[in-house]
């Protein structure tokens, strides 16, 4: 295909587009209107499975399917960049030295650090209450975790972080999501179907059927994929280094330019 | 539209788009500070909108940036430790001012809710958001390096 | 009168994403991400769907510096050994 063609192609494909937006959008209902006929009935289905965030029944009961999909997206493209930043074999490890960090810097960190990762928790188990869920809490645990990299070294996060209970713990989240679904079609009636186990009393941590137990799996399979993922970045950036490259100072005292403004 | 919505109107039109102007011009010195403050601008104004549309809820984002908030600039501080040697940034009396913003805002509400456990929560984001965007704003300068590592 | 938050808000993520756009240098510009990610935070709170602030807080707070900067210094860790190693 010519560049013309191609080009062709895309004005009539981006033109054809525009029209069906704009065509769409003039028959949108007009902003901040009270009628909303979707939202009533997620609201309704929502409390009648007694979960109080309905945006969590959306995602992880009327909706649950989409959520695997979006699981295994997740999935996949940690897999893909771990496959993209695996070391090669013209790459060799070369242990950072130890990096300098401020006392207040380190308490700091090692402060936060439980915090965050009980906020992490926190969250994810409060997903059918309050805004907030699986992905949310996972990220925040996950993130908390780091706090050993910005408080300590590299070398200390290693130790706390052996990668491949982490990699096991991803896919086993994913199985067990999996697995909820399936047993939604064996005991109840469709595969993810909300319909196994007691709805529990409205607003607690236990209600909601299925859903704490979706977002404990997400939760889990979401923290372990960015641990995971991170870890392939930082080895990159910190550990593994190209034949003939100087090994990494961790404390980056190197002294590179001003970038070109 | 009641006084608590009319307050974050401010702090969003004028704080937080001051340090966007800040974050988009200038050196990097300067960048790096404007970051620090814009989430030490925005958090209390996510505590003032969950007051303003009374959901105590939303309150958990408030909790997330105060947490996560200062871990990125530690991040930034870390990792552009080269390039900001030579050039500190020093911003002294804007990074107390927004503390002080955020240390009023936590107050006012902590009056407002009584006692209580979303006092409990309230004060541990005011204790996260004061002391991460402080101790994230000496990191940012590098006035610590001369504590050594233990 | 009660819209005036959300224009502010609109208005700020607007201009933050304009400047992630134009700014050119992936450390400034990663930056400039980070307040982006707080606006649009505070936008999708006052449009009242803190679900997905939380989301974009989670991720844009310290996340996608991280790993934005880690890969900006192993690229320009390579690119000065290609400028030193190279003809």
């Amino acid at each position: 295909m010519n560049p013309r063609t191609r080009l062709w192609l895309v004005a009539t494909g981006g033109a054809g587009l525009a029209a069906l937006l704009v065509a769409a959008c003039l028959r949108l209902p007009d902003f901040g209107g009270d009628r909303h006929p979707y939202g009533d009935r997620a609201v309704r289905a929502s409390l009648e499975r007694h979960v109080a965030n309905t945006v969590a029944s959306v995602n992880f009961d009327q909706r649950a399917f989409d959520t695997l999909g979006e699981l295994t997206i997740l999935f996949a493209a940690v897999l893909g960049c771990m496959v993209l930043l695996r070391q090669t074999r013209d790459e060799h490890r070369a242990p950072p030295e130890p990096a300098d960090v401020a006392l207040p810097v380190r308490r700091y960190a090692l402060l936060v650090l439980p915090v965050a990762l009980l906020t992490g928790l926190y969250v994810v188990a409060h997903g059918q209450l309050s805004p907030g869920g699986g992905f949310q809490g996972g990220v925040v645990a996950a993130t908390a975790l780091h706090l050993l990299y910005l408080g300590a070294d590299y070398r200390a996060l290693e130790r706390v972080r052996p990668i491949g209970p982490y990699e096991a713990g991803d896919a086993l989240a994913t199985s067990a999501y999996l697995v909820t679904g399936v047993a939604g079609l064996i005991g109840g009636s469709a595969f993810l179907a909300n319909t196994l186990l007691p709805y529990g009393m409205f607003n607690t941590l236990a209600s909601g059927g299925t859903v704490p137990l979706l977002n404990a799996a997400v939760g889990m399979e979401v923290a372990c994929a960015v641990v995971v993922l991170l870890a392939g970045f930082l080895d990159q950036a910190v550990e593994i280094v190209e034949e003939g490259e100087d090994g990494e100072r961790d404390d980056d005292g190197h002294d590179h330019e001003e970038p070109g403004k | 539209m009641n006084g608590w919505i009319l307050t974050v109107t401010a702090v969003l039109g004028a704080g937080v788009g001051a340090t966007l102007w800040g974050v988009a011009t200038g050196p990097l010195r300067r960048r790096v500070v404007a970051q620090n403050l814009s989430t030490a601008l925005a958090c209390p104004a996510l505590l003032l909108l969950a007051q303003g549309y009374e959901r105590p809820a939303y309150v958990d984002l408030a909790l997330v940036l105060a947490l996560l908030g200062p871990v990125g600039t530690l991040v930034f501080a870390r990792l552009l430790a080269g390039e900001l040697a030579g050039d500190p940034p020093r911003a002294g009396a804007l990074t107390w001012s927004a503390a002080a913003l955020g240390a009023g805002v936590v107050l006012v509400l902590c009056v407002v809710e009584g006692p209580s456990r979303a006092l409990v929560k309230l004060l541990v984001v005011g204790a996260l958001l004061v002391g991460g965007n402080l101790l994230a704003s000496r990191a940012l300068s590098g006035g610590m390096t001369g504590a050594r590592r233990g | 009168m009660a819209e005036a938050v959300i224009v502010v808000a609109l208005l700020l993520v607007a201009v933050s994403a304009t400047a992630a756009v134009a700014v050119r240098d992936p450390v400034r510009q990663s930056l400039v991400l980070a307040v982006l990610g707080v606006v649009l935070a505070v936008l999708f709170t006052v449009l009242q769907a803190p679900d997905v602030g939380l989301s974009q807080l989670a991720v844009g707070s310290a996340l996608t510096p991280l790993l934005l900067l880690l890969t900006v210094r192993k690229v320009r860790r390579r690119g000065r050994r290609d400028e030193e190693g190279g003809p």
